[in-house]
Order: C-alpha cells, then sequence, then structure tokens
C-alpha cells in the first residue's frame, strides 16, 4: 500500500540516485509520443554546445523501440516496462526494464554479448553490413542495439531477473558520457 | 507529375517533393508508428522520377540537377532502411547518366546525424555534400 511515507522515501530514492525521469506502466506509440515530447522538453534546458541533449534523445527514442521488439504477445505484461533517466557528474544513464519470456533469453543474450564484446569500428561495420544484407524491413531488433551502442560509445549493459518459470525481467542500460 | 507534399508530425517527417523545380525535401523527426506505410507513397513517388528525368533528357534536351535534401534531426533504425531504399534510387538515377545531388544537413550541435551522412554515403558509395546549420 502506497502511503505518504512510502512516497516521501520514493522521492528521496529519484533524488539521490538524480532520477530525473522514471516511468512505468504500458507503453504504446501513442504513450511513447507523448513521453518522448515532454522528455525533449525536459532536455532542451540542458541543452549544450557538444549536443548531447539531442544523444541522449535519439537513444531514448532507440531503447524504448527495442521494448516492443523483444516483448513477445504470447506474453500477458508484454507492454508493461519500466524507463529511467538518471544524471550524475559525469554521464546521463538510460534503463528500459519490460517483461520477456525466458524462452527468448538465449537468442536475445547471444545478440546482446555479441554487441557488448565488439569495438566501435566493428559496430559500424556490422551495422552496414545489416542495413543492406536485411532489406526484408522487419523491426530487427538488432539494428537498434547496435545503433544504440555506436551511439553511446560505452559499453551496452544488461540482466534478467527472474519472475515466474515462463517469464524475467530484462533490464537494457546505456551511458552517455558528458563531455566537459 | 504532381508534387508530393506530406506534412511532418510528432513521429513522421515532413516531404515535399517538387519536380517542376528539381527539388526533393525530407525534414524532421522520423520514427513513425508503421515505417512501411509511411514510407511507400514516398519511395512509389520517387521511382518513377526516372521516366520523368528521362523523358526530360530526351525530349526537351533538359538535364538539369535533381537536388535531393535530407534534413533529419533524427531517425530511427527502422526509418534508416527506408532511408536507404531511397538513396539507392537516387544511387541508381546518378549511375544512369541523371545529373544528381544529396546534399546531407545537420545540426553541429551532436555529431550523429553528421555520423549517419557519411555512414550512408560510405555504405552505398555516393558523395554527399554534407552541411552544417
Amino acid at each position: 500500500m502506497t502511503q505518504v511515507s512510502t512516497a516521501f522515501e520514493v522521492y528521496k530514492f529519484m533524488s539521490e540516485k538524480n532520477i530525473l525521469i522514471a516511468f512505468t506502466g504500458y507503453f504504446d506509440h501513442l504513450v511513447t509520443t507523448s513521453l518522448l515530447k515532454n522528455i525533449k522538453n525536459k532536455l532542451s534546458v540542458i541543452q549544450s554546445a557538444t549536443g548531447i541533449d539531442k544523444k541522449v534523445y535519439n537513444i531514448l527514442v532507440e531503447s524504448i523501440e527495442n521494448i516492443s521488439k523483444y516483448a513477445s504477445s504470447r506474453n500477458p505484461h508484454q507492454n508493461i516496462a519500466m524507463l529511467l533517466l538518471c544524471k550524475s557528474d559525469n554521464h546521463f544513464t538510460v534503463i528500459t526494464g519490460n517483461h520477456i519470456l525466458n524462452n527468448d533469453i538465449p537468442a536475445l543474450k547471444e545478440k546482446l554479448d555479441k554487441v557488448a564484446s565488439l569495438s566501435s569500428a566493428e559496430l559500424k561495420k556490422m551495422y552496414r553490413e545489416q542495413m543492406l544484407s536485411k532489406r526484408t524491413h522487419e523491426n530487427s531488433a538488432g539494428l537498434g542495439i547496435i545503433d544504440i551502442a555506436i551511439k553511446s560509445g560505452n559499453q551496452i549493459k544488461y540482466d534478467f531477473k527472474q519472475l515466474t518459470d515462463q517469464t524475467s525481467f530484462y533490464l537494457f542500460q546505456t551511458e552517455i558520457n558528458i563531455q566537459k | 507529375m504532381d508534387p508530393l507534399i506530406i506534412e511532418a508530425t510528432l513521429d513522421s517527417p515532413a516531404v515535399i517533393f517538387n519536380a517542376s523545380t528539381n527539388h526533393f525535401l525530407i525534414s524532421g523527426e522520423s520514427r513513425p508508428e508503421n515505417a512501411g506505410k509511411f514510407y511507400s507513397p514516398v519511395i512509389d513517388w520517387i521511382m518513377k522520377l526516372e521516366a520523368m528525368a528521362f523523358y526530360r533528357k530526351q525530349e526537351m534536351q533538359d538535364d538539369s540537377t535533381l537536388v535531393f535534401v535530407f534534413k533529419l534531426d533524427y531517425f530511427n533504425s527502422t526509418s534508416a532502411k527506408y532511408i536507404l531504399d531511397i538513396l539507392l534510387i537516387i544511387k541508381k538515377l546518378s549511375g544512369k547518366g541523371y545529373k544528381t545531388k544529396v546534399e546531407w544537413h545537420y545540426d553541429k550541435r551532436g555529431d550523429d546525424i553528421l555520423d549517419a551522412g557519411n555512414e550512408f554515403s560510405k555504405m552505398i558509395d555516393l558523395k554527399f555534400d554534407i552541411i552544417a546549420n
């Protein structure tokens, strides 16, 4: 039960962790669009010569879109997800979380490990190859993850927290350095 | 050839293709809910451009440059595939001897769009005019 005291704990936690945006709930295109509009306004305040607000925005969009790509239609919680945007002195952190089926984890994990292991030059090569070879235009999730890894310039991080025999909560994290 | 005019929305770019001025512009943000649905009329239109350019060159000795202007703030990875399709059609036109020019604009605050332009140019082996705004 949420009480005033719990709400205060949430406030304290968010302040201490520098969480600029926290959203959990049902994600669809409409929710995403209004959320992004709000985030864009918020980021425009921290506009800088290096354009970090743009880079954070780009990575946020691609991260949110990744949620729906990995959600399975067989999963009742498919569009229930989480988005966090945090800022420290040195970087922004974007974290998404969503429910996935345990059966889908091995293939996803393989893809994530592959992307995390590549250098920037190797990622760009992989991106070019996927763009030119996969001419099917399906929402190929691989491209989104590669794109995020290239733009962030940092290694992507992920985790799976098992919820039930069938499902887990999939967490995906990207950091964007603040250049000074 | 009737111009193609699509107004920008919160999630899709403005498209202004005008064969009578030889100016073809895509500008804004591209992350439509259904990229295929958004881009198919755009690609259909641009595919017809070759017939128009052929007629103009043969019948009217008009060989003026077709100028394609990309002024994108952001595009998602699904849109990127369609942008590549459009660029491949331009490349084909250029390969057939029609004069084409690709202007790739980017906001100098930030390098993602600049990098993407260079990547596309490399991917299809076509020179772009990269313009900082």
